[in-house]
């Protein structure tokens, strides 16, 4: 299609975590219109969960709120939550994309006070913070929610209570008539951010998650440590509410892992040291032991982890546990072999937390011809002169400033195929 | 099977020797050993075998071992004679180590090679396998017999009372049968078959081609 001018230049933005925002913001701050989907009811993604970033122990809100201050105050984005691509057709220039929706129940008229959330009875699993807790069927997704509406459970949908949070309502927002919806949208590139998901630790069937009390995973302990969390930000057993001092942490759980995920999810060392710095924050007679094969922090990373291995009540233990049973205290106790020191160990803990690694969410499940990599994420530059583009986790494991990064660069290769379509983007890729 | 590489020269007592063809040979020789390469050391295997304790290195340390050489140390290992291959470490193993094979097939290099063993596994292996390749089948007196019997004469009479009440038990069960051994269809095949393997074995360790 060389000289052509794109018959559409819009650009489409699969998924609002970090990556798809950013990719969205680059491109409306250079000039071009962005439709941003999201499957869940807000933007946020996997970052809104996280307590702290690393290495700086920053929280999310800090990224996600002056993205969010960018995206609000600029006319060329429309963001579509509870919606996913159903399908894709055409080609760089003139794609036409199949749109599904869900319905949310709450219309814009929403202003968040929350009178829907009392007036409901029913409380269904909290996805914000990984099903540890419970909400109302009335909620808001979450406090750095984007839109900041609230969403109402189907599970209530045709009940009377249903009728009881409309009539609490008194802005008339809610609308239980909403069907989901399909519909056709034409854009000219694409960038594909659908992110990752954890991988399923009840898999890892000698480790004992959901079966063996008190032995959770690392984006669980990111919620145990958030002041939005299900205890308050208080690090607490889930099992009997007992703070949890000693401390075990996995690594590799399933990662670099020929029987689960082959490949080094690169996130997790690092993740699992901000850990141990959050139970050493809030207690002072707190153990911390960190089970590892090797620990890779990278580049500038290392300081973190000189910083965390300064203190001597973290100590790292050389050794992938090969078994996890609990003992009649309802303590989870690790059983494995040091390979330092050969001793064949079997210890005792307040709580064990699995360093869980990254799946792509697409894996499987890919709603249009996209080139995958042997391990489910998505090529970078998905097909030279394709017009679609990979960003963020769902090209390969990254931390969130790469992530960012890689959005980064995905905004700009997208911006060259609608502009270019023809011009020097295309004549660079020959 | 060929040889396993003698060491290159004998050191002076206590010092540890160490060979450095002999992880090649085990890559090249031994049943699995190629993965032996593939191994990072992350423990699994020794933490998760129910003898662990048992054992004086364990897998991981003995792959370690291999790798560098530590041929002596190896083949005196009671780690290779300890492995119930239950297949615990093999199944959790992250870089798909046939651990099991590996150990077993190093316990047939021990033996080949005159390396004394150090417990009594290797007397039950070979009282098993005189049932087998005779019978075609094993049969419990005659493999135990062999067995308490190998430990010299006194201590197999010694185990032998020790044990009778359990067999006269087994007997009376229908656990045991009087009378001449249990002996498969095709015993007499299975012996050619074997000495068939024999005579290739042997030729390919002269160097020359099987007959």
């Amino acid at each position: 299609m060389a000289g052509e001018a794109a018959e559409s230049q819009t650009v489409l933005v699969v998924g609002g975590g970090i990556a798809g925002i950013t990719a969205a913001v680059e491109v409306i701050e250079t000039g071009y219109d962005v439709v941003l989907v999201e499957k869940s009811p807000t933007l946020g993604g996997r970052v809104a969960q996280l307590n702290r970033y690393f290495p700086k122990l920053c929280h999310p809100t800090c990224g996600l709120e002056i993205n969010y201050q960018r995206l609000r105050s600029n006319p060329r984005i429309r963001v579509l939550t509870m919606a996913t691509v159903a399908a894709v057709s055409g080609s760089r220039g003139r794609f036409g994309v199949t749109i599904e929706t869900r319905p949310r129940h709450v219309n814009a008229n929403c202003t968040a006070c929350g009178d829907c959330a009392k007036a409901a009875t029913t409380r269904v699993p909290n996805a914000y913070n990984y099903g540890l807790d419970t909400v109302p069927a009335a909620h808001l997704p979450h406090a750095m929610a984007y839109p900041m509406r609230y969403v109402l459970a189907p599970e209530v949908i045709g009940t009377p209570e249903a009728d009881a949070i409309r009539a609490a309502c008194k802005y008339g927002a809610i609308d239980l008539e909403e069907k989901p919806r399909r519909f056709d949208l034409a854009v000219g590139a694409i960038v594909w951010a659908a992110g990752w998901k954890p991988y399923d630790a009840a898999k890892l069937q000698s480790y004992g998650h959901g079966r063996v009390p008190n032995v959770i995973n690392n984006v669980e302990m990111e919620r145990l440590a958030a002041f939005t969390g299900p205890t308050g930000g208080k690090i607490l057993r889930p099992s009997d509410g007992k703070p949890a001092k000693r401390v075990a942490l996995i690594q590799c759980a399933g990662s670099r892992d020929h029987n689960h995920l082959p490949y080094c999810s690169r996130i997790c060392c690092l993740g699992s040291l901000k850990h141990a710095a959050y139970v050493r924050e809030q207690y002072a007679d707190g153990q911390v032991d960190i089970y590892y094969i090797d620990i890779r922090a990278h580049d500038k990373l290392e300081a973190f982890y000189r910083r965390v291995a300064a203190d001597p009540q973290v100590r790292f233990v050389k050794s992938k546990p090969a078994s996890i049973t609990a003992d009649d205290a309802g303590n989870p106790v690790l059983h494995g072999e040091d390979t330092v020191s050969r001793e064949i160990y079997d210890r005792p803990y307040d709580l064990v937390v699995l360093a869980t690694g990254m799946e792509p969410s697409l894996a499987g499940a890919l709603p249009a011809k996209l080139a995958v990599d042997d391990y489910g994420f998505l090529v970078p530059e998905l097909d030279p002169g394709s017009g679609m583009f990979a960003a963020g986790v769902a090209q390969g494991p990254l931390d969130v400033s790469m992530s960012v990064q890689s959005a980064t660069a995905a905004a700009l290769k997208a911006i060259q195929a609608i502009r270019g379509a023809g011009g020097h983007a295309a004549a660079g890729r020959a | 099977m060929s040889a396993a590489p003698a060491a290159a020269s004998a050191a002076s007592a206590g010092r540890r020797q160490y060979d450095l063809g002999f992880a090649r040979w085990v890559y090249q020789h031994v049943e699995g050993g190629d993965k032996v390469a593939m191994c990072m050391q992350c423990g699994m295997c020794s933490g998760s075998c129910p003898i662990g304790t048992a054992m004086d290195h364990g897998p991981r340390k003995l792959f370690m071992m291999i790798r560098a050489g530590m041929k002596e140390a190896v083949l005196t290992s009671n780690t290779i004679w300890n492995c119930t291959q239950c297949y615990n470490c093999v199944v959790r193993c992250p870089r798909k180590v046939p651990v099991t094979a590996i150990l077993q097939s190093l316990a047939t290099v021990a033996v080949k090679e005159g390396y004394a063993p150090t417990q009594s596994t290797p007397k039950f292996s070979k009282a098993f396998w005189l049932s087998v390749a005779r019978f075609g089948r094993t049969d419990e007196r005659l493999v135990t017999a062999l067995y308490y019997f190998s430990h010299g004469l006194k201590e197999g009479i010694r185990r032998a009372l020790e044990n009778l009440p359990i067999a006269l038990r087994m007997i009376k069960a229908g656990r045991m049968h009087l009378g001449l051994p249990h002996r498969a269809k095709g015993a007499a095949d299975l012996r050619a078959i074997l000495a068939k393997a024999e005579d290739i074995e042997r030729a390919e360790r002269a160097g020359g081609k099987p007959s």
